[in-house]
């Protein structure tokens, strides 16, 4: 039998009267295992993440680290464990070797063994050229290697990855999922990973916990998630969701053609046995109920399918963590609560009636669709590329809607802009320097070669919302 | 524990060598200070026998000490918020060490600033004593005020979370322990009121005591009075530093 590397039971963290951060968590994770940790904003992923590491405090349950109780005995858990926070924790001020010398001194590590560690690590994430420069002049994605170089100084036998490529461009996440898995499949590294990209958890683990509430909701192998959800999924998207629209999708699981429905916004997820023999029937139940569709689409259950039954909302809606996630680290801790407060009026800017944004239009408090929205600008991703709600292919972008960059990093330099369909340098010359990555050209991506780019991750697509 | 503080505080002392210039700029306001207050009072304060300006060094020494210190904490906030603290948190390293290195760090930076004051003083022509024995009695004062200041602005920022707050703890704690303390005026220039305050401020006694081992006339049980005030100041403040630091494990 496998040994385990992690042993949570009855695990509960209560922040305050009526806020539940863990919430009588069960969790296994066997030696050499990756287990990914997916689940919405506020969901107690963080939270669980600093128990393990010692960092936080709980109030009942019991929590053993390669078989060491965390609370009775937290120094011997902190030599068998490496952690990588959301923040880097590294000194821009100092050089890349200065970082790891003094995080080995910390691990209580002779010298010699440092200084042998140091060129071991820099030269497996290809950081010797620069480890003499101050950290100041890193990228965000070698910053983040030397995260993890530093976490994995004194050779721990677990290592705690949360969120470890947020923020990071496409490449430099690629790359990174390249090291994470060498480090368990080379060196037997245990891994819990908190992601929010769907396909990080996919490619990566074992086995994948969606929390939610401070529970975990489900846990099993990527496949087993999505062969939870039987047979294929088909997303009908429409103007509104309005009453019509939600009888129409109550009359369709009625009528056995879906066997569960799910709303997300304006979208209708609708899990039916056979996808292509239910389309037919679908739309022509559509057409009775004088119902326009907008566009319609059939997949395999993926991840986020899993995530959507689980959460209630969808892992692309919640790519906000970025942003959010600072906030949260203050809200609630001494003076913090006003930015809390804040925050949440920020997020109503602009609507007086208290209307929210779901999914993808203004929708009034109670969810329902806000009447007033601007129907004939109305875009949406269709296949490869971004199309009007009447299907037909948008031909132009205004400042607001045009997408996100493949890399994150080149659109926060302040020297870009977009204008027309390009990205142009200040002196307003077409950026060519993409590296790479795919580019925009036109309407669509492309690749280097200027062919229109067919292989999207969801990482990727999810640059529409 | 020690070696750990030493490992911590070798790191604030290379990041500091960095910018040495920061340090440098903290001495710009006790030197316009010095100017201006001995240019400005000098003529109408009566302090004995005693030159103003020689009268106002020690002051001035005790300022440079709160300026250098008071603000400790808000690098704390930055190391925590910037995910430093949480780094060292998880690695098996002394809960004391964390908070003592940033103090002593602290303290060694206003050390070296009050040296370079005593150097523009001394070349200003002040006549305080500059024999070395004495200048290592004082800066041991002019330590433990920095340690004790350090910790209590390490302290505040533990419990306050928020640099706008701690600000405002900083400019309490500067500027008005400052003028109720006999550090820019003879206790005897005071009136009752200030004078009362002035005999509960640590301000008074560190001033006093560097005051009483670097004029004449060397008042030696005035000196270790204060020594041993300070001494008290900075253990009470900065194990009142530390348990707040260890109750920050959420």
């Amino acid at each position: 039998m496998t040994k385990l590397a992690i042993e949570v039971s009855k695990l509960t963290k209560i922040f305050s009267e009526n806020n539940k951060a863990i919430d009588d968590l069960e969790l296994k994770i066997s030696e050499g295992e990756i287990l990914s940790l997916l689940g919405p904003n506020g969901a107690g992923k963080s939270t669980t993440i600093r128990v393990l590491s010692t960092l936080s405090g709980f109030d009942e349950g019991k929590v053993l680290v390669d078989g060491i109780d965390v609370d009775t005995d937290p120094e011997t858990v902190r030599q068998t464990i490496g952690v990588v926070a959301q923040q880097t924790g590294v000194d821009y001020f100092m050089t890349g070797r200065e970082n790891l010398m003094i995080q080995g001194r910390l691990y209580k590590m002779k010298k010699g063994d440092i200084l042998a560690r140091i060129t071991e690590l820099s030269k497996y994430f290809e950081l010797d050229k620069s480890i003499d420069r101050l950290v100041s002049t890193y990228s965000g994605g070698m910053r983040r290697k030397l995260d993890i170089a530093t976490a994995l100084i004194h050779r721990p036998k677990i290592l705690y990855l949360d969120e470890p490529t947020l923020g990071l461009d496409i490449h430099s996440r690629k790359l990174l999922w390249k090291y994470i898995e060498e480090l368990n499949t080379k060196f037997g590294l245990t891994i819990l990973l908190t992601t929010h990209y769907l396909e990080e958890a996919d490619s990566l683990s074992d086995n994948v916990a969606i929390i939610n509430e401070g529970k975990i909701q489900i846990i099993g192998t990527p496949d087993e998630l999505k062969n939870s959800i039987h047979g294929d999924s088909v997303v009908v998207s429409f103007e509104t969701a309005g009453k019509k629209e939600k009888a129409y999708a109550e009359q369709l699981k009625q009528n056995g053609i879906a066997k569960e429905i799910l709303w997300e916004g304006n979208n209708l997820h609708l899990y039916v046995d056979d996808g292509a023999s239910s389309i037919p029937q679908i739309m022509e139940q559509a057409t009775q109920n004088d119902i326009q569709v907008v566009t319609l689409s059939l997949a395999r259950p993926t991840l986020d399918d899993v995530f959507l039954k689980y959460t209630g909302t969808s892992m692309v809606d919640n790519g906000e963590e970025e942003a959010e996630e600072w906030w949260h680290q203050w809200a609630g801790k001494g003076g913090g609560g006003n930015w809390k407060e804040w925050n949440e009026d920020d997020s109503e800017e602009g609507s007086a009636d208290g209307e929210n944004w779901g999914g993808n239009e203004w929708v009034n408090s109670d969810g329902s669709a806000k009447d007033d929205a601007p129907k004939d600008d109305t875009t949406e991703w269709g296949g490869n590329e971004w199309v009007n709600s009447d299907g037909s292919t948008k031909a132009a972008f205004t400042e607001a809607e045009k997408p996100a960059t493949p890399t994150d990093e080149k659109s926060d330099e302040g020297k870009e802009d977009w204008e027309g369909n390009d990205w142009v340098n200040e002196d307003g010359e077409q950026k060519g320097d993409w590296g790479d990555s795919p580019d925009w050209k036109g309407n669509e991506w492309v690749n280097k070669d200027g062919k229109p780019k067919e292989d999207w991750d969801e990482s990727s697509k999810s640059n529409k919302s | 524990m020690f070696s750990d503080t030493w490992h911590l505080f070798n790191k604030y002392m290379t990041i500091t060598m960095r910018m040495p210039m920061w340090t440098l700029f903290t001495l710009i306001q006790p030197l316009i200070w010095l100017l201006i207050f001995g240019a400005l009072f000098g003529k109408f304060v009566q302090t004995g026998e005693q030159n103003y300006v020689d009268f106002m060094v020690p002051g001035i020494l005790i300022m440079t000490v709160l300026f250098g210190s008071s603000w400790s904490g808000v690098s704390l906030l930055r190391e925590i918020s910037a995910g430093s603290v949480d780094r060292m948190l998880v690695a098996p390293v002394s809960r004391v060490a964390i908070v003592l290195s940033r103090v002593m760090h602290s303290a060694v930076q206003v050390l070296a600033q009050t040296l370079i004051i005593l150097i523009v003083v001394w070349v200003m022509g002040s006549t305080i004593s500059m024999n070395p024995i004495n200048v290592v009695l004082a800066l041991t004062v002019i330590f433990l005020l920095g340690i004790g200041f350090a910790a209590l602005s390490n302290g505040f920022a533990i419990i306050l979370q928020r640099e706008e707050p701690l600000v405002m703890i900083g400019n309490l704690m500067t500027l008005p322990l400052m003028f109720f303390s006999s550090a820019l005026v003879p206790t005897e220039f005071m009136p009752k009121w200030i004078q009362l305050i002035a005999t509960v401020n640590p301000i008074s006694y560190a001033v006093e005591s560097v005051r009483a081992i670097l004029t004449t006339p060397i008042d030696t049980m005035l000196f270790l009075k204060g020594f041993a005030i300070m001494l008290v100041f900075a253990f009470a403040t900065l194990a009142w530093a530390v348990n707040a630091f260890k109750s920050l494990r959420d």
